[in-house]
C-alpha cells in the first residue's frame, strides 16, 4: 500500500487523455488490415486449390446454324481432350449451368434465348503431370477454330498479385501505427518529462536511478496503451463481424470468407499486446535518453 | 522516543565499514577553492575552502543572498563546482558517473527550503520515498516511516496530502524524509524556518540524535538564537566566502559533537 502509488502523478496527464484514444484508432486500423489480409490470402488459397487441377476450354458457337454442327465440333474436341495424357476428364457445361455463372453480371434469365453464348468445357487435369498447355491449344484451334483454352493462370497470377498488393499494403498500415504509436509515445513522454520536471529532479537529489524514473514513465504508457489497444481490438472485431455477416447475406463466392482460425484469432490478439510493448519500451528508451543528456 | 527506537537497532554491515572507514582516513566533505556561477552570472562562491571530518556537527550561517543554500546544492550534488575542487565522501565530485552520482545521493538527506514535498502523495508515502527509491521493502519500512512521524508531531497527519497542511507540518515532513534512511550526511536549509521555537529545539534535539550515531550535519540558518543555543562550530559565509567560527559556548541544552571541521 505504502508504495503502490506512483512518485510521478503522470496519470493527470493530458497524455492519460489522449493516448488511449490514438493507441485504440490506430489498433482499429492495424486490425482491420491485418484481418483483410488474411480474408484475401484465404481467398486466394481457396481458387489456387480449386482451380489448380482443371482447365476451361471454350468453344464459340459456330457460324453457320446447321443442326448438329456444333455437337459435332464438341464431340472432337472432347475427343481430343481425353486422348491427351495428363487430361483425366472432360465435362461439357450443360447451359443453365453456363447461364448461372453468369447470373451475376446479367440477372436471372438473362442469359437464356437469344445470346449466342460460347460452350464451357471443364477439363480435369492430373496437377503433378499437367499437359503442354500450348501444344493443345494449337491442337484444339486445329479441331475447333476459335477455340480457347483458358488455364486459369494469368487469372490467378492478377489476383495474387492484387493479393500481395493487399498484404503489402496492410503491412504498410501495421508499420505506419506501430512508427505513429512511437511518435506519439514519445511525445507524451516528453511533456511528461517537462511537466513533471520538479518532481524528476527531487526524486534524483534523493537517490533516484534514471531506470527508476524510466520505469515510472513505462508503466504508465503500457497501461495506457494496454487500455486503447484492447478497446480499438475490440470495435475492430465488432466492425469485422458485422462485414462478415454482410458478406453470409450476400453468398456471394467472389467474396472472401472473413472467418479466422486460431493462429489468425491470436494473431489479431497480439496486435495491441505487441503495440504496448513498443509503448512501453518507446518511453523507457526516451526517459533513458532525455534524462542521460541532462547534467 | 530516542534515537535507538527510531532507527533499526543494526545498521546493514556495508554502512557500517564505510562509516567507519570515512571516520579513519578521510574528511567527509573537503572543498578545495571550489567556486560557483551560474551559466555566464557573477560568481557566487569563491575560494570556498573548509573540510568537515564525518561526525561533526556545523551551523551554516550568513546573512540572506551570502550563498548558503548554494553551498549547499554544491554538497547535494544538484550542482557541480565551476571552479576548485570538491571531495565528498572522498571523491572527486567531477568525476562522478550519473550512477555513482546517484547512489552517493542516498547517503546525503536534505531539507530543502520550499520542504519540495510531493503533494499527490500523503505524509507517509512522502517520507518513505527514499526508502522506496533505495529498493526497501515496503512492509520493513512502514511502522519505522510511522514512527518518525510520530516523534516530528504528525502521528495524527499520516495520511494527510502536504497542501492539507500548515508551513511547520510540511516542513516537519520534509526533515522525517531527509532523515529517513539514516543518511551518512545531512544537509537542512533553514529547517526551522516556519516552525515555532519549542518545535525548532525538538527539530535540534532530533539532528543531534542522528549526530550521535554518526551522522554528519551541517544545518543552514540564520537563526542567530538558535545557534547560540547549541554548541556546534559554524561555517560563516560573507560576501562569497567562507569562515570557521569556534563553537560558541552552550546557551541551551546541545550535547552533539562539535568540532570535527576546519576552513581556510
Amino acid at each position: 500500500m505504502l508504495f503502490r502509488r506512483t512518485d510521478l502523478p503522470l496519470h493527470r496527464d493530458p497524455s492519460g487523455r489522449f493516448l488511449p484514444w490514438l493507441i485504440a484508432l490506430m489498433v482499429y486500423l492495424a486490425a482491420l488490415a491485418l484481418v483483410c489480409a488474411m480474408a484475401m490470402g484465404k481467398m486466394v488459397e481457396r481458387w489456387d486449390s480449386g482451380l489448380s487441377g482443371s482447365i476451361t476450354v471454350q468453344v464459340p458457337p459456330p457460324e453457320t446454324s446447321a443442326p448438329g454442327a456444333q455437337e459435332a465440333v464438341i464431340v472432337k474436341v472432347v475427343e481430343l481432350l481425353l486422348d491427351t495424357e495428363g487430361v483425366h476428364s472432360a465435362e461439357v457445361l450443360e447451359a443453365d449451368e453456363i447461364a448461372t455463372l453468369l447470373e451475376p453480371w446479367l440477372g436471372a434469365g438473362a442469359a437464356y434465348g437469344e445470346l449466342p453464348l460460347p460452350t464451357l468445357i471443364s477439363v480435369g487435369v492430373d496437377p503433378t503431370a499437367a499437359p503442354d498447355y500450348r501444344d493443345l491449344a494449337k491442337r484444339l484451334a486445329r479441331a475447333a477454330p476459335g477455340a480457347l483454352l483458358d488455364d486459369h493462370q494469368s487469372w490467378l497470377g492478377q489476383l495474387l498479385d492484387l493479393a500481395r498488393t493487399i498484404e503489402l499494403v496492410a503491412a504498410l498500415i501495421v508499420f505506419l501505427v506501430g512508427a505513429s504509436a512511437v511518435a506519439m509515445v514519445v511525445f507524451a513522454t516528453r511533456m511528461g518529462l517537462a511537466i513533471h520536471g520538479r518532481v524528476i529532479e527531487l526524486l534524483h537529489l534523493i537517490g533516484a536511478l534514471d531506470a527508476y524514473v524510466a520505469r515510472e514513465f513505462e508503466i504508465h504508457a503500457l497501461k495506457l496503451a494496454l487500455r486503447g489497444g484492447a478497446f480499438g481490438l475490440l470495435l475492430a472485431i465488432a466492425t469485422v463481424a458485422l462485414i462478415a455477416r454482410l458478406f453470409e447475406r450476400l453468398e456471394s463466392t467472389l467474396l472472401p470468407e472473413l472467418t479466422l482460425s486460431p493462429i489468425e484469432w491470436a494473431a489479431l490478439a497480439a496486435l495491441p499486446l505487441a503495440i504496448s510493448v513498443v509503448a512501453m519500451l518507446t518511453a523507457r528508451f526516451t526517459v533513458l535518453g532525455n534524462l542521460g543528456r541532462m547534467p | 522516543m530516542d534515537g535507538a527506537a527510531l532507527y533499526p537497532a543494526r545498521a546493514p554491515v556495508s554502512c557500517l565499514r564505510s562509516l567507519t572507514a570515512e571516520r579513519k582516513h578521510l574528511p567527509l566533505i573537503r572543498f578545495e577553492d571550489v567556486a560557483l556561477r551560474y551559466d555566464a552570472g557573477p560568481e557566487i562562491l569563491r575560494q570556498v575552502s573548509f573540510h568537515l571530518e564525518p561526525g561533526s556537527f556545523h551551523f551554516l550561517a550568513g546573512p540572506s543572498g551570502a550563498g548558503k543554500s548554494s553551498l549547499l546544492k554544491l554538497m547535494y550534488l544538484a550542482q557541480r563546482p565551476s571552479g576548485g575542487r570538491a571531495r565528498l565522501f572522498g571523491r572527486d565530485v567531477t568525476t562522478l558517473t550519473r550512477r555513482e552520482t546517484a547512489l552517493m545521493r542516498r547517503r546525503i538527506g536534505v531539507v530543502f527550503q520550499d520542504f519540495r514535498l510531493l503533494d499527490h502523495l500523503t505524509a507517509l508515502e512522502n517520507v518513505a520515498l527514499p526508502l522506496k527509491v533505495g529498493g526497501q521493502r515496503e512492509d520493513k519500512v512502514q511502522q519505522h516511516v510511522a514512527e518518525l512521524l510520530a516523534w516530528v508531531g504528525l502521528a495524527d497527519q499520516i495520511h494527510a496530502y502536504p497542501p492539507t497542511l500548515s508551513g511547520g507540518q510540511q516542513q516537519r515532513i520534509a526533515i522525517a524524509r531527509a532523515v529517513v534512511a539514516r543518511p551518512s550526511l545531512l544537509l537542512a536549509d533553514e529547517p526551522t524556518g516556519n516552525v515555532d521555537d519549542r518545535i525548532a529545539v525538538r527539530l535540534l534535539y532530533l539532528f543531534e540524535e542522528l549526530n550521535k550515531l554518526g551522522t554528519t550535519i551541517v544545518i543552514a540558518t540564520h537563526n542567530e538564537s538558535l545557534v547560540s543555543q547549541f554548541s556546534h562550530p559554524v561555517l560563516f559565509l560573507s560576501g562569497g566566502e567562507v569562515r570557521m567560527r569556534a563553537a560558541p559556548a552552550a546557551a541551551g541544552a546541545g550535547t552533539g559533537r562539535a568540532g570535527g571541521g576546519s576552513a581556510a
